[in-house]
């Protein structure tokens, strides 16, 4: 079974994939503060905010169209939140206004352009590199042992899930000829049924493999994560302009 | 160490094992077994005869009634720990044995669970993915592998935490001809106490020192190897029936010739 779509651009090489993972998360992690503790409502300090996302998106190689598509995902939860926002603040005048007043549309705009731009952010940040060294970094920092274990055994498992769902899918498709009718949905809630019996089944058969090679509750680390100069300018750096942008603009 | 003649002492000691999972039918009805320090032990039997649940109490994933001792040490709670870093399990699926985002990582996991410095930890893993000629392939993610490759990284991951006694369940299961001869190769080129848990009962016989024959939960029958397969009444009954192949192969041989 292939499993591209994760870990897919994480053999780039660019700048940002050669950063030490440590560097990137607290870079990232800074610069999206930044950013979204801009007062609420504001709007054209974003122009700055983007032209240097872009920047940084160019800088990844990571074609546009799979940041897009992130960004899709997210979309109806951010739309929703956007169009429901002005709903919270109505005020007493709100017969007299409407809903669409322009502090309400600025309000809806500066909160789709944050969660864009934080979207992008953490798509940057999770696609320019592989998904284990960025693990390793969070431990790194300090992460608790016990979400290091959870995100590493989750990265496991979504293959592991998905492995079962291709194999109930083929199995599926090569006794349905045409179109599968209305009247047998049912078969789509007992094979999601399936595919978590099957895939609780072999995670116990994984469980007892880890035991076998001494596994104790810790998953362990090994190679050493360089942090160099590059890696400290761009530290410095990159939250530094989302500062200056946040402060002064 | 030596595979043609065992070595000084035993390496397993199994007396009167029974076990049922979930307090269902019992699995294993007071199994006895020993096994020698050195040998290649081929354990066969019909599905369900218990042969894998058997290869899970050789380092504690299972504990049944009775007795099992590996390299003079009972397991038990206390012992685990050194026992599971004596005894190494491949799976019959690589993909439940890996489970590291990559093969390096994988093949390392062993040896920095047995609290080894990452100089020596590098070095096992080095030697392992050669001995399995898995050289280049360390940054790879073991799910982007072939199945025949994904089988040799799992056999890396234990080789690397140079266990004394390795343990095989169904290790010719899904691999072709000539992944079989590889892995019979493999097999007979590991140092140490070697059990094999396989219902292809041809290439242990390839393999394999002492067969022994598992059915019902008790061992039927165990000896060397030829001896076993030559008693035919013994293999017929217990499902392990291999004329079949033998009068394709004949066949295949007038023909040819």
């Amino acid at each position: 079974m292939k499993h591209s779509y994760i870990d897919k651009y994480g053999d780039l090489n660019s700048l940002l994939h050669k950063l030490d993972p440590r560097a990137k998360v607290l870079a990232f992690g800074a610069a999206l503060v930044f950013m979204i503790s801009e007062p609420r409502g504001e709007v054209g300090v974003f122009v700055f905010y983007y032209v240097l996302i872009a920047a940084v998106a160019l800088l990844s190689r990571i074609p546009l169209v799979y940041i897009l598509k992130r960004c899709l995902m997210a979309a109806p939860f951010i739309l929703a939140a956007a169009v429901l926002l002005p709903l919270s603040r109505l005020s007493p005048n709100v017969g007299k206004t409407g809903l669409f007043t322009r502090e309400n549309l600025c309000l809806s705009l500066s909160l789709l352009l944050k969660a864009f731009g934080a979207v992008i952010l953490l798509t940057l940040l999770v696609s320019s590199g592989k998904f284990n060294n960025l693990l390793r970094g969070l431990r790194r920092l300090h992460m608790p042992s016990l979400l290091g274990s959870m995100f590493a055994l989750m990265y496991r498992y979504i293959f592991l899930l998905n492995d079962e769902m291709l194999k109930l899918k083929l199995a599926r498709e090569s006794r349905t000829p045409g179109k599968l009718r209305i009247s047998r949905f049912k078969v789509y809630g007992n094979q999601a049924a399936m595919i978590f019996l099957r895939s609780w089944k072999r995670a116990q058969v994984v469980y007892h493999s880890m035991l076998a090679r001494g596994y104790h509750g810790e998953f362990p680390e090994y190679g050493r994560l360089r942090f160099v100069w590059s890696d400290g300018f761009f530290l410095a750096g990159f939250p530094a302009v989302f500062a200056v942008i946040r402060i002064w603009c | 160490m030596s595979h043609n003649g065992f070595q000084n002492g035993t390496a397993i000691v199994i007396e009167n094992l029974s076990f049922s999972y979930d307090k269902g039918k019992p699995v294993l009805r007071g199994l006895s077994l020993i096994v020698e320090r050195g040998e290649r032990l081929g354990i066969i039997g019909p599905s369900g005869a218990g042969k894998s649940t058997l290869l899970l109490h050789l380092n504690g994933l299972l504990m049944g009634e009775g007795h099992v001792e590996v390299l003079g040490q009972a397991v038990g709670k206390k012992t685990i720990p050194e026992i599971r870093s004596k005894v190494g399990l491949v799976f019959q699926n690589p993909d439940d044995q890996l489970f590291n985002p990559t093969v390096k990582e994988d093949v390392a996991f062993g040896p920095l669970n047995m609290g080894l410095p990452e100089e020596e930890v590098h070095r096992r893993v080095e030697d392992s993915l050669k001995a399995m000629n898995l050289k280049g392939f360390e940054q790879k993610a073991a799910h982007h592998l072939s199945f025949g490759e994904r089988k040799r990284v799992a056999l890396a991951t234990v080789l690397s935490m140079q266990p004394e006694v390795v343990a095989f369940d169904e290790p010719f299961s899904n691999l072709d001809p000539h992944m079989v001869r590889q892995v019979v190769e493999i097999i007979k080129g590991i140092p140490g106490t070697v059990i094999v848990v396989s219902q292809a009962i041809l290439p242990l016989v390839s393999c394999c020192d002492r067969l022994a024959l598992l059915k019902g939960g008790r061992i039927e029958a165990c000896g060397s190897t030829m001896d076993i397969i030559r008693d035919k009444a013994l293999i017929s009954a217990s499902g392990m029936d291999f004329d079949f192949y033998c009068d394709i192969c004949r066949r295949i041989h007038r023909n040819i010739s």
